[in-house]
């Protein structure tokens, strides 16, 4: 998963003004404690000049502010001709580390590039919220300070320094380590990119737009198994084939990088000119379905409503890993066959972004009219308070 | 650093040993940066306050804030110099040092502030930058350069010399001449802000002279003994520089009057009391104008003064004016009958005015007061008739004997007189730098008169004086300058220390006025001294290499320290006229262009002509072709041929060590692994130090064992 992005391909003047009247979000630039000190050397120098009429405070004075300039205009070209790339490597799961990329690359003719660091945040956003002014917050009197106290524990960011000279067309690559905290879709981007090249006067930070979503699995949770509680075997038709490699070919499908050479049909390749890899069925029939239902009334308790999705998450991914995973489900949402790894990671997808939702009769009634299916069904039900237990056939088979 | 403290030298406020101790101080601890680290730590606890105690004590004792200040700076500077700093403290460094620079470049306006500030800004924005990218390799934080209790690492293994090894690898000419370009590009555009900042005078005068006190450097004074203009000669320093509007009105044997002594006594000329007095030389003014009424000279060149500190308070000048401007308001007292302008205070700094309207090559120096009271000498005055002889009664009989053999006969006019006199005096005396008084009774100057030893100008004028004085003529002695040279490239009069000269002005009653009278000058050069421009400066003429360097100087008076708000719109309408200029120029050689095209396809066509006409398109085309198919190669900065200073290190190290492994494998990965896949090279290089150390001190049993 990667993102691109590119500052300083085209100059204006006109993108100049109006940057200076109405600056770009996260664009800034500050005075360091140099530029502070510079500043107020010119105005001291400046105000002497003037009161004495001295052509050597004058000097000074527009050597001051000729550095000043020379500091503005390194710092642009510095900046300029700069791409980056954002490159995640998706699983992210909760409570795991997980390494975030930005790729950066100097795209100038002749100069280097020196002195960057780049700010790196990842926020939890639901799906399809529109943006909205991020410093408000909405609370009275004390809550504020509970509302801000809230930000650190679901945001993340940091400040990534790029330690080594960036040689005109040079690329480099700079990592960011972090672990989400919650599931859920995390929104990772690169808020700006700041330097204090080349004399440290000024710290300019520049607002760039590159973000990308990515989901974030539940956190895995270890479990307890209750033997005897395991699915039976269903008979004749009520058998299904899905993907093994076990059983009789059931289907063909297109070669992908990590498939078995010895899987390759041959030829059926030959006659349709691309590799074809031939998909068997799993001879183990002891497989279950996953179905779990968001009901609010059933889980009122936003901790347990969490275990609820690492545990499922866990288990479909404990199942899938031992090829006994048929299909899955959430609520009144189809029931989706568990093939390949891409239907696991859809669903656990899904997962990241279940949300407790308001009783609904349709998935009753989905449960109800599941027929044969109900058959080696694995539901979930509160085990006490905290807990969380997993039922197949009526039987507890497994709890947190 | 110690560009900022070898300003003290020359600043003239006492300070140089403890300049010296500084500048010691902090070579001492470039030459061993590991010894700062041993000062103990109560000895940083003490040291703020003790340099503030000592600033105290200064000020209390002296009396001067300047100066004060700046010692006070000096130990701030040996302070930080001698001490392991963080970054703030280089920004202090910085800081402190532009603050001595700017006040010795206020204080003197010397040249040398240009060159300084210069060199200053160079090393200052390098260290900014250096510390900027030092801070970014260390994700942002600063380099620990500061241990408690302990010598840092970088202090106890400093190597110079390897240093200066890696700055050569590293050095490339395009990184050096991209830098250097980019200086060039800020003294551009500060010198582009120095034209365009606003200025607008505030009536005030300069804050920091106030705090200095000046001491007196040569002999124009007031007072003088015999000998003290002769030892200014020895001096070869620029005195002034005098422009003038038009060259072709410069005279060939400039006088340059600064001081009128009538008075002798005790083997010296001073000015007297009742000279100086308020009738003569008036009131002092606090203005930046002097317009004396009833003097107007028509069409005479405007001359600009460069006077530099330490001269003399009188301010040189060739005759009568119609004004003089200085270029802020200064406290002066003028005396319109000697014509003669004394500031109050000793100038620290150069001092420009500019005089219009003045008789430049006048020998007579017309005095209707003085005529006046000549002509009323019978009425007691307190006012001098310049006449007195202080001398006693054997003395002015000599002195009556001398006069008498000059006009043996009928009653000569003054002019002739003092002539005749001088000419008496050359025939009698050499002249000589060093001359020797007789020993013997009476008046010195009487006692050389009758001798035939040799003298200086100051002996001729004095004893021209007494002569003149003995035979009933008004007379006085003048210092100032005679001459000088003119600057070839900068077009100016260049005045120094050794064109100081003495002379004689005697009183006229026919003409109403005091006539010049040298008497070293023979009468050759008082001829010469008649002619102008072009050709009496001929002789004049500098070409030297120090003629080129005063041009420089010149070039920094007439157009830094001397711009003022007219400069400024005189400069603006002179960028206006050359913009002007430029965009006919540019039409003008467009069209030029045009018609030589047209008349390029018009002529007569032949193969041969076709041939010259093709090489000549495809030389043109060649060097673009050459580029754009990369033959011709544009490198980029910090790609140099020598390649990675890192890689090159790691090879180094490489040949020299076989283990350990995981050593071994970090510097296989800096000598070919990508950039991004590096460890921190400078930890790396660190351990492999420690290794082959390790290595050394192995005993040599082992090593034969293995």
């Amino acid at each position: 998963m990667s993102a691109n992005a590119r500052i300083g391909r085209r100059f204006y003047w006109r993108h100049v003004l109006w940057g200076l009247l109405w600056p770009r979000r996260h664009e800034k630039i500050q005075p360091t404690l140099s530029g502070v000190v510079l500043i107020g050397l010119s105005f001291g120098i400046g105000t002497a000049a003037y009161n004495s009429a001295s052509n050597i405070l004058f000097i000074a004075l527009s050597l001051l502010l000729a550095c000043l300039i020379l500091s503005g205009v390194l710092s642009w070209l510095n900046l300029r001709l700069l791409e980056w790339q954002l490159e995640i490597m998706p699983p992210l799961r909760a409570g795991q580390e997980t390494e975030v990329g930005l790729l950066v690359r100097n795209a100038k003719k002749f100069l280097p590039t020196y002195a960057l660091w780049f700010e790196f945040a990842a926020r939890p956003i639901e799906r399809g919220e529109t943006a909205r002014p991020e410093s408000t917050i909405t609370a009275k009197g004390i809550d504020v300070w509970a509302a801000l106290s809230k930000v650190p524990e679901s945001s993340a960011g940091r400040t990534v320094h790029l330690r080594t000279r960036l040689d005109p067309g040079g690329e480099a690559r700079l990592d960011w380590t972090f672990t989400p905290a919650r599931r859920g879709l995390l929104r990772i981007e690169v808020l700006g990119i700041g330097s204090l090249f080349p004399f440290g006067f000024l710290k300019k930070l520049t607002g760039i737009d590159l973000r990308t979503d990515v989901p974030v699995w539940p956190a895995p949770v270890e479990y307890r198994r209750f033997a005897g509680a395991g699915p039976r075997r269903p008979s004749g038709d009520l058998q299904q084939a899905r993907a093994g490699n076990e059983g009789d070919m059931i289907a063909l499908r297109r070669y992908e990088p990590g498939d078995s050479h010895r899987l390759i049909h041959w030829k059926a390749s030959a006659r349709m000119g691309r590799l074809l890899i031939r998909q068997h069925s799993a001879q183990s029939s002891e497989a279950c379905s996953i179905w779990l239902t968001c009901d609010a009334a059933l889980w009122t308790r936003p901790d347990q409503f969490e275990l609820l999705m690492s545990f499922a998450a866990t288990l479909a991914q404990d199942l899938f890993r031992a090829g006994r995973l048929q299909a899955a489900g959430i609520d009144a949402g189809p029931m989706v066959a568990m093939r390949r790894v891409a239907d696991l990671e859809s669903f656990l997808d899904r997962l990241a972004e279940a949300r407790p939702l308001p009783s609904s009769r349709e998935g009753t009634a989905k449960t109800a009219g599941m027929g044969r299916q109900q058959i080696n069904l694995l539901t979930f039900e509160p085990d006490g308070a905290r807990g969380v237990a997993a039922f197949i056939n009526g039987n507890k088979a497994a709890a947190t | 650093m110690l560009l900022s403290i070898a300003t003290v030298f020359y600043l003239d406020i006492d300070s140089e040993s403890m300049a010296a101790v500084a500048a010691a101080g902090v070579l001492l601890a470039l030459a061993r940066p590991a010894l700062p680290a041993r000062v103990p730590n109560w000895a940083h606890r003490l040291a703020f306050p003790a340099i503030v105690l000592f600033f105290a004590g200064d000020l209390w004792h002296t009396g001067q804030l300047l100066p004060a200040i700046v010692r006070l700076d000096l130990l701030l500077l040996l302070y930080r110099g001698m001490s392991h700093r963080a970054r703030r403290d280089d920004l202090q460094i910085i800081v402190l040092g532009l603050f001595l620079i700017v006040v010795a470049g206020v204080l003197t306006v010397s040249l040398l502030f240009a060159a300084q500030i210069l060199v200053f800004t160079a090393c200052a924005l390098g260290l900014l930058m250096a510390v900027t990218i030092a801070a970014s390799t260390e994700g942002g934080q600063s380099p620990k350069l500061v241990v408690r209790g302990g010598v840092p690492l970088w202090a106890a293994h400093a190597d110079w010399a390897r240093l200066s090894r890696r700055l050569r690898e590293i050095a490339d000419w395009r990184l050096i001449a991209s830098a250097a370009a980019l200086f060039l590009g800020v003294i551009a555009l500060s010198g582009l802000l120095f034209l365009m900042i606003p200025r607008f005078q505030l009536e005030n005068s300069l804050f920091l002279e106030r705090f200095v006190t000046k001491k007196a450097m040569t002999g124009f004074s007031d007072s003088i003994k015999f000998g003290d203009i002769t030892e200014i000669t020895q001096d070869d320093g620029v005195a002034f520089f005098a422009d003038v509007s038009d060259s072709a009105q410069a005279p060939a044997n400039p006088y340059w009057r600064m001081v009128v002594l009538d008075e002798y006594r005790d083997g010296g000329f001073r000015m007297s009391s009742s000279l100086k007095s308020v009738q003569v030389f008036g009131r002092e003014h606090t203005e930046a104008n002097i317009r004396p009424v009833g003097h107007v000279v028509r069409g005479a060149p405007t001359w600009t003064f460069y006077l530099e500190s330490g001269v003399s308070r009188y301010l040189p000048i060739l005759g009568r004016f119609n004004a003089l401007r200085f270029r802020e308001a200064q406290n002066f007292r003028y005396s319109a009958d000697l014509v003669l302008v004394a500031l109050r205070d000793e100038p620290a700094t150069m001092t420009a005015y500019r005089v219009e309207g003045m008789a430049a090559d006048a020998p007579e120096l017309a005095d209707p007061t003085f005529a006046g009271r000549w002509r009323n000498r019978a009425v007691p005055s307190v006012l001098p008739l310049q006449l007195g002889l202080a001398l006693s009664r054997d003395d002015k009989d000599a002195l009556a004997r001398i006069t008498a053999s000059i006009a043996p006969g009928a009653a000569q006019a003054p002019g002739a007189f003092a002539r005749s006199a001088s000419a008496l005096l050359r025939r009698q005396h050499g002249y000589s730098l060093a001359p020797r008084i007789p020993a013997g009774p009476g008046d010195p100057l009487v006692r050389w008169m009758s001798s035939r030893e040799p003298g200086h100008c100051e002996l001729f004028a004095g004893a021209l004086v007494l002569i003149a004085r003995s035979a009933g003529i008004p007379a006085r002695v003048v210092t100032g300058f005679k001459g000088g040279t003119w600057n070839a490239y900068s077009g100016n009069y260049t005045i120094r220390n050794s064109d100081a000269h003495a002379w004689v002005e005697v009183w006229d009653d026919q003409k109403r006025a005091w006539l010049r009278e040298d008497p070293l000058a023979v009468a050759a050069e008082e001829a010469a001294s008649l002619e102008r421009g072009d050709a009496a400066l001929a002789g004049r003429t500098d070409r030297s290499w120090a003629a080129r360097i005063n041009s420089i100087r010149v070039f920094w008076y007439r157009r830094i320290v001397n711009f003022d708000q007219q400069s400024q719109e005189d400069t603006l309408r002179a960028v206006r006229s050359a913009t002007d200029n430029s965009g006919k120029w540019l039409r003008a050689g467009i069209m030029a262009a045009a018609r030589g095209i047209k008349s390029l396809i018009l002529g007569p066509w032949d193969v041969w002509r076709l041939v010259r006409m093709a090489a000549a398109a495809a030389a043109l085309a060649w060097v673009p072709w050459m580029l754009a198919t990369g033959r011709w190669r544009v490198t980029a900065l910090g790609r140099g041929r020598k390649g990675s200073p890192v890689r090159r290190e790691a090879g180094r190290w490489l040949t020299r060590l076989d283990g350990p492994e995981a050593l071994v494998a970090d510097l296989q990965r800096l000598r070919y692994g990508p950039a991004p896949t590096w460890p921190k090279p400078s930890d790396v290089f660190r351990k492999a130090r420690r290794a082959a150390r390790s290595r050394r001190r192995r005993p040599a049993s082992f090593q034969s064992i293995s």
